[in-house]
């Protein structure tokens, strides 16, 4: 594996890691914006703006532009967060410039009108999609209480209404802000030639004007409010519980997963014994989130109307075991193993590859080999992960419930 | 015992999985789910370790476990570090061959499969595509994988034990590894952990007839989920790959029909695709598509017009960019080693024999307008089984 990198003047900064062994290769545009930059009026302008962009440029229709990616064999596609939004492609290395070359064209989009008017419907109907998975919708939910105001709680899609009222005018005045080569990294790994890729950015990027673009990194203690919401159609109980956490720049974000795993990994954790393994509740899962200036553990429950008070009471009682005594050696060693596992099997693809690739650049702005993850993490001490318990007390948390209306005398 | 091993040059890491001839279609009648409560039971203890020790002997090897229950097999395997192959599969030689099957673990496995059948109803795509397979295959073959609650109900742990006794067959177990490994050691280690008497076994299914054209099932949600398949060649017919290169047209890329019809054009739907589904005893094209209800109708019409419009024509720019979607998704899948051991074994499942890259690669090479186009003149896609989960109805021209 080889590292390298360079800026263009106007801030664009491009990276790669180079391994020639590898049959494939992929390429991303790591935009560093999304719902938590955006304020209320345009919520869901980042995601929205994101599908715009495959409906291509002043020289390109949306259809143009997807058959010229289909001719590639591309894996292709792109996701928003609430700090990011990633353009992606996995390739065979012989297309990889071609399809390098359609990025770069398509991060200047044409965003017109028409295209906003039929795109507006898509849109609705993904936000209708994830109101169908209760799974998903109690944590965009609990998110958004937990976090009370900070930005880090907007929606990433948006409500049917901020997205009716948006308007094509706003998502230009965004994508003129946000899309700034000095808050863009073009990240690649895999079989390529790298010297092919900073020339071709070179040419289709040096244009771009750069700006003034920053982002409030306020951190977020969360607001420890406890809500529950009914829907008739449901039938199975949905808990999502949330608690604050350090963030992605923070040397403790290793300790921080190892702890997320101890606690909740599909097997083997905490949870799954206390309560998966006793048939209490069918799924229960905890996992560490990093974020930029701030982080979150969440955890998301699902059992039976019967069951809830009974899992609610044993959760407690994890989190009241793990203030007074802590975690032991052996939950460690567990989890570091299967931590350590995931990572090098995850890596092995160019495509798992680009993305630690891209979200080390953007948050930290710096090249972290696998080694150094792996290191990182065999390094963690169940002092170091004590510490993290007294400072952050993931017992102290956000719960918001998703479930069936209550009969009475329940 | 039928061992297959594929090795990977570029990799650090080695994927295993065990195949065992007890899939949802093999199992007794009255019996619907009892495939997921037995892939729950058999990791509750096993050998001379109870179910935490055995548990804590996984993770403590790092494994990425993996377990499915389908139509023809449930199969258990992991990814992880190659170093800890040999220990892996001592783990694993105990759980297929000695697990505990205590009465009170088979209680909460039980317990267990019936929570995930109540929690579909909270999944309605999931639940759509399970109801399809059930409507679309001749029974048993499209048996639901996940259960129903009656005949879960029902199961003891002394049928449940019977199942695991006949059906676990070492005769008919595929195993596959595939990324680093010596092939020599495992076949060695295999040989020593599950030598036996060979079994008779393998009975064929008796196939019972198709299910209704349409089925509907109402959900206060906010969208109708459609699932929709129709016949198609199986994977050991000589127009298998002009099959895939069709499905490919209508549903491969961005720019195959069904997503630039549906949804780019007409804005109708965000969820919209078809997919070749193959078993050994039949095949079909499955397709999904999640709209709200007032589009529902209008959604289902286009999709069936597109199915009916392909046989009208394709150009060859659309079969050029079919094959090499095609071809290319071959190759990126082929750097995981979790997706070569998996390939494998269901290669040597369905065709008896395991296919090269390269053979996969011309076959599809091989395809053109003209024969693609005189495939589905002989092979129309038709006669659609159509279920709908959501607030409303559909009608079926």
């Amino acid at each position: 594996m080889e590292f390298k990198s360079e800026k263009l003047e106007n801030g664009l900064v491009i990276i790669g890691e180079l391994n020639k062994s590898a049959k494939s290769a992929a390429v991303g545009f790591f935009v560093k914006t999304g719902s938590r930059d955006e304020t209320e009026q345009i919520n869901g302008v980042s995601h929205f703006l994101e599908h715009m962009l495959f409906k291509g440029t002043e020289k390109l229709s949306a259809l143009e532009v997807n058959e010229a990616f289909d001719r590639t064999g591309a894996q292709f596609n792109a996701f928003t967060s609430e700090e990011n939004t990633v353009y992606y492609a996995a390739v065979l290395p012989e297309y990889l410039a071609e399809v390098t070359e359609l990025w770069t064209q398509l991060m200047r989009p044409a965003l017109r009108d028409e295209d906003f008017n039929i795109e507006k419907n898509v849109i609705k109907e993904e936000i209708a999609m994830y109101k169908d998975l209760p799974s998903f919708d109690v944590m965009d939910r609990c998110r958004n209480l937990h976090f009370d105001g900070h930005p880090c709680g907007n929606s990433v899609l948006g409500s049917e209404e901020s997205i009716d009222n948006l308007t094509a005018g706003q998502m230009r005045e965004y994508f003129a802000r946000r899309y700034a080569p000095n808050n863009i990294v073009l990240a690649c790994a895999g079989n390529l030639d790298w010297n092919q890729i900073c020339s071709l950015a070179a040419d289709s990027c040096g244009s771009w004007q750069p700006q003034t673009v920053g982002r409030k990194l306020d951190h977020s203690r969360g607001s420890k409010k406890k809500e529950r919401v009914e829907k008739a159609n449901l039938v199975r109980e949905h808990i999502c519980l949330m608690s604050s956490g350090v963030s992605a720049q923070d040397p403790r974000r290793f300790a921080a997963s190892l702890l997320g795993t101890i606690i909740g990994d599909d097997v083997g954790s905490r949870f799954f014994w206390e309560l998966v393994d006793k048939a209490l509740a069918e799924a229960a899962s905890m996992q560490f989130g990093a974020m930029d200036g701030t982080g979150a553990f969440c955890s998301y429950i699902r059992c039976g109307s019967d069951n809830v008070t009974k899992v609610l009471d044993i959760v407690s009682s994890i989190f009241n075991d793990l203030d007074r005594n802590g975690i032991t050696e052996g939950e460690l060693t567990k989890a570091k193993n299967k931590i350590l596992s995931a990572l090098v099997i995850k890596n092995e693809l160019p495509m798992g590859r680009l993305v630690d690739l891209g979200f080390n650049w953007t948050y930290l702005q710096q090249y972290r080999a696998i080694e150094g993850d792996v290191n990182a993490i065999k390094a963690v001490t169940v002092d170091d992960v004590h510490s993290l318990i007294e400072q952050f007390r993931p017992g102290d948390f956000t719960q918001l419930s998703l479930g069936p209306a209550r009969s009475a005398g329940q | 015992m039928v061992l297959l091993g594929e090795p990977m040059e570029a990799v650090e890491s080695v994927a295993f999985g065990f195949m065992m001839p007890a899939g949802a279609a093999r199992l007794p009648d009255g019996c619907c789910g009892a495939g997921s409560v037995i892939a729950d039971w058999i990791f509750r203890g096993a050998g001379d370790k109870d179910s935490r020790q055995l548990s804590d002997a996984l993770d403590g090897l790092g494994l990425v476990r993996g377990r499915s229950v389908g139509s023809s097999h449930i199969a258990v395997g992991a990814a992880l570090e190659a170093g800890n192959l040999a220990e892996a599969l001592d783990l694993y030689a105990d759980i297929i061959l000695k697990p505990s099957l205590k009465d009170d673990r088979f209680e909460l496995a039980r317990q267990l499969a019936i929570d995930e059948v109540l929690s579909l109803d909270d999944d309605p795509r999931h639940k759509v595509m399970l109801k399809l397979r059930e409507q679309f295959y001749p029974s048993p073959l499209g048996r639901n994988t996940v259960g129903n609650i009656p005949e879960l109900k029902a199961l003891t742990a002394q049928i449940s034990g019977q199942i695991i006794k006949d059906k676990f067959n070492l005769s008919q177990t595929i195993f596959s590894v595939a990324g680093k490994y010596d092939f020599d050691a495992v076949c060695r280690q295999i040989e020593r952990l599950f030598e036996s008497e060979p079994k008779e076994g393998g009975e064929s299914v008796t196939l019972g007839p198709r299910q209704g054209k349409y089925t509907h099932i109402d959900n206060d949600g906010a969208q109708v989920h459609i699932a929709l398949m129709t016949g198609t060649v199986k994977p050991t017919d000589e127009d298998y790959y002009n099959a895939r290169v069709a499905i490919s047209v209508l549903s491969g890329g961005m720019s195959a029909r069904l997503f630039t019809e549906v949804r780019e054009k007409r804005g109708l739907c965000y969820a919209i695709g078809a997919r070749y589904h193959g078993l050994k005893e039949a095949a079909g094209v499955m397709c999904y598509a999640g709209t709200t209800p007032d589009k529902a109708q209008e959604t289902l019409d286009c999709v069936i017009g597109e199915f009916n419009r392909l046989g009208e024509g394709i150009s060859a720019e659309e079969i050029d960019r079919a094959k090499v979607g095609l071809k290319s998704s071959l190759i990126l899948q082929s750097e995981s080693s979790s997706s070569r051991a998996g390939a494998i074994g269901s290669d040597h499942y369905i065709l008896g024999r395991v296919r090269s890259l390269d053979e996969i690669k011309d076959k599809i090479e091989a395809t053109s307008v003209d024969s693609v186009l005189a495939f589905l003149r002989n092979n129309p896609f038709r006669d659609f089984t159509v279920v709908t989960i959501g607030p409303k109805q559909v009608k079926i021209q």
